[in-house]
């Protein structure tokens, strides 16, 4: 059975992160996606270590699903051959500033193509001074968005989110954009949407906005949990876990510290505040309990602590590394991976599409192409 | 209220979720012009969601008014309804509405559809065009099927805390960037249905889709979960430096606050070392190419340390702005909502509202349509628009249009 998106054609002239996701996205969705690269191919391509001999995960994994192409948009026949494929494209992915030639602009593939929808990735938005800057900014428009500010400690030198986030989230936004788009296409023709790393990772952090509204309640540099005190990582003796008290009584709490040598806590006014008010002042001073309970679980193992808190009805998981979660029994169970041969490359595990189709299954379609890999078949 | 300018004007959404990730995904259906109906039960069944009154979970604080700040800001853009689905006639009335509608969505354990007469059966019954959307913690099989899910533990379990940490630190904070997880699945949510939509278009036909937050959350990871495969190793904390580009990181300006700086390709490397008046990094073979820079982003980093050291941030900021390099810093909120950058691009809004927690600030739309706008508006109060919608429902039942 053909995925959702099947029957429509997509060209990505794009490279890093958020542009080539997002295509990718629509290729394992069906659609017939063409990669157009510079002749010096996408930056991607070289980011990674000696340790993975050179080439790129990175542009591995965000590539599938595709075929591709390498031209030169500076040059006439590069442009003859671009203008091709863009004449007949439903979605055209494309990174702000990838080529300066007025024939190639965004604009110029609207006036050639109005049927087309054309996703433009930048790093601050399509509007205001900073208009149109390339994506290639994570780290900027992680910090720019006061994203790190979640993470590191107030004085501290700032640590970024261990993810391309801000890309990602341009990509993720993106598709939504793109299919809403396709979804009034036939009424409103194409149009252009703007997208970036900067307007997607401010979106993402809405609630904490939202939360600064009442500046006479806002009190924190982290965002707090929406679920009780002790919501938050612990160390146990060989790891570590997230832990809250998820619905549990006041009987099975008693039990519970008892089960974690902790039962005086029962007298302590902190805890009192904490466990009886989680919604006022227990959220607040949820600090102030935290090193009582890290001393608590740091005596058990985290096998112990998932046993003991998930028997009174505490919500407890293992905080994992990827080589744990890629090979955790429910992973195997979902059925996430797949092995794929990537030409030049090698043969490596996939992560598959996070959506269930019942109807219209995505899949992957094909490896990531090597740079012009199907020049020959697309640029006859 | 409504966003009749939106791409989906004239898509009409049953959105029957709770806490943060359904809510989340639906209210950007809302935005981009889909007549989103938020059901609730009554105040008197209302126990377990999140900030309402007489709920078991308290909301994220701050709260507005006793209004969890959560609510607030996860169900703008949306109509709110009231029906008990353990009584009959409520009952009958969600069935009358799903077959007005284009899109269910819910966000519950896999066995609550079937409990509240919502299974797909059921469902696809009433309205086989329905795109039926239900999103879980674990996923619909395997050993933690039925197991409570929600951001922290889906953060921890898929590896995202471990992606970084503070510098050379293996253990130590514990990281979770609250929040994430969960809207990050409510997006991957919202392109699935989309995505259902757009397949409706060719084979007419709704379906079901199933999607989960561990699956959501490990395909936000592709790339550096792609590294892990490929290399079979983990990155131990890596600060602000970035894990498979260098240089790629923040570094302490004069002025003592944080430049974020980056060259990403080996034209950028050209540029970034002419930018910093130090071209004898060019000739330097431990940084040739960026897989060279990454092995020694150690001693790339003490190099360059004392020269950001040199200038304050705004020399640094208009050096790389006028170089087209990567850049950035570190803005508060306050410094953040009233930067032009924000506010031409309207990545903020000030969404005002009638009810008890008043006008409130928020993300906007991230994305910007040249024909059709998204849009934010104020979140209802629970029941809000029952007289209004049952009266839609009565009208449908009739036999009359209904659809206004």
């Amino acid at each position: 059975m053909p995925g959702p998106l099947e029957g429509y054609k997509v060209v990505e002239m794009a490279e890093g992160v958020g542009g080539p996701y997002v295509s990718m996205e629509m290729g394992d969705a069906g659609a017939s996606v063409v990669k157009i690269e510079r002749p010096e191919g996408d930056r991607a391509r070289g980011w990674g270590s000696k340790a993975a001999g050179d080439l790129g995960a990175t542009f591995v994994s965000l590539n599938r699903s595709k075929r591709g192409v390498s031209l030169d948009p500076e040059s006439a026949e590069g442009v003859a051959a671009a203008k091709k494929l863009l004449a007949d494209a439903d979605v055209v992915v494309y990174d702000a500033g990838w080529t300066e030639n007025p024939e190639l602009t965004p604009e110029a593939i609207m006036a050639l193509n109005p049927k087309a929808i054309v996703l433009v990735i930048s790093a601050f938005g399509g509007q205001g001074p900073w208009a149109n800057y390339p994506p290639y900014a994570e780290l900027g428009a992680q910090m720019t968005s006061e994203a790190s500010l979640s993470l590191g400690t107030p004085g501290a030198p700032p640590v970024r989110i261990g993810n391309d986030n801000g890309a990602m989230y341009a990509g993720i936004y993106g598709l939504q954009a793109v299919c809403a788009a396709l979804v009034a296409r036939d009424e409103k023709g194409g149009q252009r949407i703007d997208t970036s790393a900067f307007g997607t990772l401010i979106a993402m952090r809405s609630t904490l906005w939202a939360a600064q509204s009442n500046p006479d309640e806002w009190w924190g540099f982290h965002l707090d949990s929406y679920i009780k005190p002790p919501d938050n990582g612990y160390h146990c003796k060989d790891g570590a876990v997230s832990f809250n008290l998820g619905r549990m009584s006041r009987e099975e709490r008693d039990e519970m510290y008892k089960a974690f040598n902790m039962e005086w806590v029962k007298d302590d006014p902190m805890f009192a505040i904490v466990d009886e008010d989680p919604a006022g002042s227990g959220s607040r001073y949820g600090y102030l309990v935290r090193p009582v309970w890290e001393k608590a679980l740091k005596n058990f193992t985290r096998a112990e602590v998932i046993e003991i808190g998930r028997r009174f009805g505490a919500t407890v998981f293992e905080k994992q590394d990827y080589a744990e979660f890629t090979n955790s029994d429910q992973v195997k169970a979902v059925g996430m991976f797949t092995e794929l041969d990537t030409p030049g490359f090698g043969r490596v595990k996939a992560q598959i599409p996070p959506w269930d189709f019942s109807e219209t299954p995505a899949a992957i379609q094909s490896p990531a192409p090597t740079l012009g890999q199907h020049n020959a078949e697309l640029l006859k | 209220m409504a966003n009749t300018a939106g791409p989906l004007n004239g898509i009409r959404v049953f959105d029957m979720t709770l806490a943060m990730v359904g809510p989340w995904c639906a209210m950007q259906l809302g935005a981009m012009g889909a007549d989103v109906i938020h059901i609730e039960p009554p105040v008197a069944r209302n126990a377990g969601q999140p900030g309402r009154p007489g709920g078991s979970i308290p909301g994220v604080p701050p709260s507005i008014n006793g209004n969890s700040i959560g609510y607030i800001s996860w169900n703008m853009n949306k109509r709110g309804l009231t029906l008990d689905m353990k009584d009959p006639a409520h009952r009958a009335n969600a069935y009358e509405l799903l077959k007005t509608c284009d899109v269910f969505l819910m966000n519950m354990r896999p066995d609550v559809a079937g409990r509240l007469g919502v299974d797909y059966e059921t469902v696809s019954q009433i309205n086989p065009g329905i795109v039926y959307c239900t999103v879980t913690g674990w996923g619909q099989t395997g050993p933690m099927r039925d197991l409570p899910g929600a951001d922290g533990q889906i953060n921890y379990f898929t590896g995202m805390s471990t992606t970084n940490g503070e510098e050379g630190a293996t253990e130590g904070e514990l990281y979770r960037h609250s929040t994430q997880m969960d809207a990050t699945t409510g997006n991957y949510a919202c392109q699935a249905i989309l995505l259902g939509l757009v397949a409706r278009k060719r084979t007419g036909k709704g379906q079901r889709i199933d999607l989960s937050m561990m699956r959501a959350a490990s395909a936000l990871q592709t790339a550096r979960m792609a590294e892990y495969l490929a290399r079979g190793t983990v990155n131990p904390g890596l600060g602000a430096n970035a894990q498979v580009v260098a240089p790629d990181n923040a570094f302490m300006a004069a002025d003592a606050r944080y430049v974020s700086v980056a060259a990403t390709s080996e034209a950028e490397w050209a540029k970034f070392c002419k930018v910093i008046e130090h071209p004898e990094l060019l000739d330097d073979v431990r940084f040739a190419t960026n897989s060279d820079r990454v092995e020694h982003r150690n001693e790339l980093n003490e190099i360059l340390k004392p020269i950001f050291a040199s200038y304050p941030v705004d020399y640094w900021v208009l050096q790389f702005r006028r170089n087209k390099l990567p850049h950035g810093w570190l803005m508060h909120w306050d410094e953040l909502r009233n930067h032009h950058q924000v506010m031409a691009n309207e990545y903020m809004v000030q969404v005002p509202s009638d009810q008890p927690w008043g006008d409130v600030w928020t993300g906007g739309p991230p994305y910007r349509f040249s024909k059709t706008p998204a849009k934010w508006f104020a979140t209802p109060n629970i029941g809000e628009h029952n007289e209004e919608i049952l009266a839609e429902i009565e009208a449908h039942r009739a036999g009359s249009a209904g659809r206004s």
